[in-house]
């Protein structure tokens, strides 16, 4: 009896500490302040970082549930019914429900999209969630592993076999890493330019080292960079009366053809052909048409390490030429080529528009790759421009590889295929959609879209099919489930695809319920009751 | 430019140079054009562009109608010289373009030859701040007058195939309308204009010509002063018959302004932020009467009229934040059985948390500077009180037919939208204070500020969505210009708080 009356006593406690106004007050100010922080974090970083950080979190959904706790034992205490609270009574039961109609959808509702591409049968209704499938095509076996919806990165600590998940970034981006090489080779150098005018600016990333995941050339408009070792520059610098430049790509070095008496003739098409002496044998250039070598037959060979350029090829159009330190190009000006040195730091100034590039950095002993970095967001206009990936980190046999969004990696263990997939969840219909047409009106006169019109066939199995046109404020209902006119694309071959977002609410009728218990329970309680105090009170008078 | 010699040499040949001076007159006002997606008078395309480009209603001597016809008109290598002025609000973007301190705007053949610096520096901007959206606007300020000045912007209704058609300036004046146009004498340009006028009148009628009275009327300054005199009346004389009048003719008057712009664009007036202010003061002014006419106290009328003013105000006078113009809807927002509950009823709402607003910091303040008796303090709280219930309701009704009309037509019933989850702050900060009323926490006087302080979010929800946090589904209200204003609000409140609550402190 003493244990009952002490478990009666602390759930009067409960009771009445759940059920305070004040506990109430500052619940509902928590939460208010939580969802002020919440627009904020949209505001900055989009949609998905807010509902990870904060609406979808477990902190929030423990707020949620001390505003259930607050309403649901203010009730309690208020209890025998009193007559004069029952519109309290009717916001506090709405309340409830719309709370418990809530967690019903949370549960086991559905929200996701479904694309439709024009003429082809689409029953995938893809989900917010995300999750890596590792496939292993020839068992026909497939692992799914659900990533955990979190704001930052989150260590997964899952293995599989010998298969380990050791990181997931929920927003990345791809960001450059120095990966170092045991033995420093001046042949395989790598640096990063910046090329920069007054309005202008481009980050140029260059290597020669061939584990990078960046390139020795990259063109910027008219412009055309091109990335060498260091040890050519003086071809470049060195006036040379023919223009052309013998360059032996196994040692690295060059020299020009009049330095080294080769022989030089004209053809009868006026092209230039050049010889040179090769282990014991003559190899015939044409510099004008391409830096290899010919056959008797002039035809392009690659067997020799020497190459001849015309440096008259890279005269007409901007050619930038980077060799580490020193950069060369040709000037028309002073109708000469020049070459200037520079420390990392130190900027050289470039004939064309106003431009300079400066070196940022320069490495010997590492090369640069591209590897995932987690990044918070960036969202504008409602679309994610920075850190729109997602990314894994996989270990296997003690390699490890990251596994991006939408990226399917490979890889070969003992002879065994396996592929990586990060990708969204899906769900399949038990029946299939067609988009037939998709119509977009603009308004009058303007590229504004004034309506998004899909007009589908649903394919129903056994029970046939049937023609829908689905638009703004008409969706589609069909098992359950709702389609709603949500977006379009362009598809390559030219018409227009439909984005339907497709919706299963089971918590529906309760949160409707609950909203009109809350707006009729407002009305009894704020207006009416209160018309009913003035009265009283003006008689009391 | 269209054949110019051709046709200018046609033109010269029609018209006396008189007739050319007088073709761009404001009788061209009422000529329908179609811009924006909608049938409008010239008038209406004229004002807009050239307040747009220039901030103001007028380029010089000439009327924006004028203004426009003459640039219009430059396509056709007529020789006119109109010294129009780019606006430029931003102070980067003026040190972009070389513009002097001070100087606010620059002439367009200045500015024209630096569209590539704007391109560029636009290129170089990853953040969508005010830098960027700056020159967005005055790129697209300088876009505005070069499709006006290449013909592309006046866009005119011709007759093919007894049905109506519209073409730009520059395919309509071609040389074989004009030649088949003078061929029937008189003056060929405007015997064109007035036969497509003509046709289009017969074919659809002079309904377009609404909106040109709507402008020309300019019912809600008359409406501000109706207001404004019934404040006067209601203070300054113990008769409160004048001042009802006054408050009644003003209700009329925007009941007309607001049909007639129903009307104009055949849906609910709350679907920008120039039509929720509107709506928002209008409102006000109805709950303080209804609420008047149930507890006979005039405080509430007068309150009601003071946010109306300040409302009417706003769309006068705040053109750069609110924009008067009438705009075809984004496809979602096309249903007007949901624009005329749930919008209205939120709107709805924050007139009536509006009036508790008002009432809070006249109380605050009176009680800083004279001496308010404890009765008349407990009795204006409870007047407050009752503003409150009014709004909360209101805005439980607005919040939960919002979700309602969200499942509707996106399929959830709720998606944490900022301003829908503003809302909900809105709701839930005005229950705190109702639930902490009756709590120590809160006694009449720390409740008088915190209704003060409270409308802070309000505001946020109303204007700080779409000028601070500006994303979500609600976009239909963006606009630039209001991240000072609401600035200025929080400051001038929280000032007026600081100066009030430190009085009793003391």
């Amino acid at each position: 009896m003493s244990l009952m009356n002490s478990i009666l006593n602390y759930y009067r406690k409960v009771e009445l500490f759940f059920g305070s106004l004040k506990f109430a007050v500052i619940i509902i100010t928590l939460f208010a302040l939580s969802l002020a922080y919440g627009t904020f974090m949209e505001s900055y970083h989009g949609t998905e970082y807010a509902n990870r950080l904060i609406y979808k979190s477990l902190p929030f959904m423990g707020l949620q549930f001390g505003m259930f706790l607050s309403i649901l034992f203010a009730t309690l205490i208020r209890l025998p019914p009193k007559k004069h609270l029952y519109g309290f009574y009717m916001i506090h039961a709405g309340l409830i429900t719309v709370f418990l109609g809530s967690y019903v959808t949370y549960q086991s509702g559905v929200d996701g999209t479904i694309t439709l591409t024009p003429n082809l049968p689409a029953r995938q209704i893809q989900l917010g969630d995300d999750e890596l499938r590792i496939q292993f095509p020839a068992k026909g076996k497939e692992v799914t592993v659900n990533l955990p919806f979190v704001p930052g990165p989150k260590d997964l600590g899952y293995s599989y076999q010998n298969i380990k998940l050791k990181t997931f970034l929920p927003f990345a981006e791809d960001k450059t890493d120095w990966v170092p090489v045991k033995i420093e080779d001046p042949m395989q150098t790598s640096s990063i330019y910046k090329l920069f005018n007054e309005n202008f600016g481009e980050t140029l990333t260059l290597t020669l080292h061939p584990l990078s995941d960046f390139n020795n050339t990259q063109q910027l408009g008219p412009l055309n960079v091109h990335y060498m070792p260091g040890s050519l520059v003086d071809c470049f610098a060195t006036p040379s009366p023919d223009g052309l430049l013998v360059w032996n790509g196994e040692n690295s070095t060059c020299m020009s053809p009049t330095e080294k008496n080769l022989k030089k003739t004209i053809r009868p098409d006026g092209k230039k052909l050049v010889e040179i002496d090769f282990d014991g044998r003559k190899l015939a250039f044409l510099p004008d048409v391409s830096p290899l070598p010919v056959n008797e037959k002039l035809e392009l060979t690659e067997s020799t390490p020497y190459r001849i350029f015309s440096k008259k090829l890279f005269e007409g159009k901007p050619h930038l030429f980077l060799f580490g330190k020193s950069a060369a190009f040709f000037d028309k000006s002073k109708n000469a080529w020049t070459a200037h040195k520079f420390e990392v730091g130190g900027s050289v100034p470039l004939p064309w528009m106003g431009f300079k590039v400066e070196l940022k950095e320069h490495k010997n002993d590492a090369y640069p790759t591209m590897r995932p970095h987690y990044v918070k967001p960036v969202q504008e206009n409602g679309q994610t421009i920075v850190g729109d990936m997602k990314a894994v980190e996989v270990e296997v046999e003690g390699q490890s590889f990251w596994v991006k969004s939408n990226d399917p990696v490979a890889f070969n263990i003992g002879g065994q295929r396996i592929t990586f997939d990060l990708t969204k969840k899906n769900i399949t219909l038990p029946y299939e959609l067609v988009l037939d047409r998709f119509k977009m009106d603009n308004d009058p006169g303007t590229n504004n879209p004034a309506s998004f019109e899909s007009f589908v066939t649903l394919f129903k199995g056994n029970q046939g099919t049937s023609k829908h046109h689905i638009f703004m404020n008409n969706p589609l209902k069909h098992q359950s489930f709702t389609f709603y006119q949500a977006s379009y694309f362009q598809t390559q071959e030219g018409p227009l695809g439909s984005v339907l977002s497709v919706n299963f609410d089971p918590g529906r009728f309760w949160k409707y319920l609950g909203s009109l218990l809350l707006v009729l329970g407002s009305i009894w309680h704020f207006v009416l009751r209160s018309k009913n105090q003035t009265k009283q009170e003006k008689a009391h008078v | 430019m269209y054949k110019p010699i051709t046709i200018l040499l046609l033109m010269i040949l029609s018209m006396s140079a008189s007739a050319q001076m007088k073709f761009c007159t404001d009788e061209l006002d009422s000529y329908p054009v179609l811009a924006g997606g909608r049938e409008k008078p010239l008038y209406v395309l004229a004002s807009e562009s050239v307040r747009f480009m220039t901030g103001e209603n007028r380029v010089g001597d000439l009327s924006a109608t004028e203004a426009f016809c003459k640039l219009s008109l430059k396509a056709f290598g007529m020789p006119t010289e109109i010294p129009v002025s780019i606006k430029v609000d931003h102070v980067d973007v003026r040190k972009l373009l070389g513009m002097k301190d001070g100087e606010t705007s620059r002439e367009v053949a200045l500015l024209m030859p630096m569209v590539s610096r704007i391109e560029s520096a636009l290129s170089t901007q990853k953040e969508n701040n005010s830098y960027k959206k700056e020159l967005t606007k005055v790129r697209s300020r300088l876009s505005t007058y070069q499709a006006i000045t290449e013909a592309r912007a006046w866009v005119t209704p011709v007759k093919k195939d007894n049905k109506i058609e519209f073409v730009t300036l520059g395919e309509f004046l071609t040389e074989e309308r004009l030649m088949a146009a003078r061929s029937s004498g008189g003056n060929p340009v405007e015997t064109l204009f007035k036969q497509a006028k003509a046709d289009y009148l017969q074919a659809k009628g002079d309904g377009y010509l609404l909106e040109l009275k709507y402008y020309q009327w300019n019912p809600f300054m008359w409406a501000m002063l109706a207001t404004l005199l019934a404040i006067i009346l209601f203070v300054v004389m113990k008769n409160k018959l004048p001042g009802t009048i006054f408050t009644v003719l003003s209700i009329g008057i925007q009941i007309a302004a607001m049909a007639m712009r129903v009307m104009i664009s055949g849906r609910a007036p709350v679907t920008n932020m120039y039509e929720t202010v509107m709506f928002s003061g209008f409102g006000a002014l109805i709950i303080s009467c209804i609420i008047t006419l149930y507890r006979k106290e005039i405080a509430f009328v007068i309150a009601g009229l003071s946010f109306n003013v300040l409302a009417l105000m706003m769309m006068k006078f705040a053109n750069g934040m609110l924009d008067p113009g009438i705009s075809p809807l984004v496809p979602v927002l096309r249903d007007n059985f949901w624009l005329s509950t749930h919008v209205t009823t939120v709107i709805l709402s924050y007139a009536a948390l509006a009036l508790s607003w008002m009432l809070a910091n006249s109380l605050l303040i009176r009680s800083r500077f004279q001496t308010v008796s404890s009765t008349d303090y407990r009795y204006q709280v409870g007047l407050i009180y009752t503003c409150i219930k009014f709004g909360v309701v209101l805005l439980a009704t607005g919040v939960i037919l919002g979700g309602v009309w969200a499942d509707y037509s996106w399929g959830r019933f709720w998606g944490w939208d900022p301003k829908e989850t503003w809302s909900l702050i809105v709701l839930l900060v005005y229950m705190a204070i109702l639930h902490g009323k009756f709590t120590s926490w809160i006694p009449p006087q720390r409740f008088v500020p915190l209704v003060a302080a409270a409308f802070m979010s309000v505001m946020m929800a109303w204007f700080g969505v779409n000028y601070i946090l500006a994303s979500g589904l609600h976009s239909y209200g963006f606009s630039e210009g209001g991240a000072i204003f609401l600035g200025s609000f929080f400051l001038i409140q929280v000032l007026v708080l600081a100066v009030t609550t430190i009085k009793r402190t003391a």
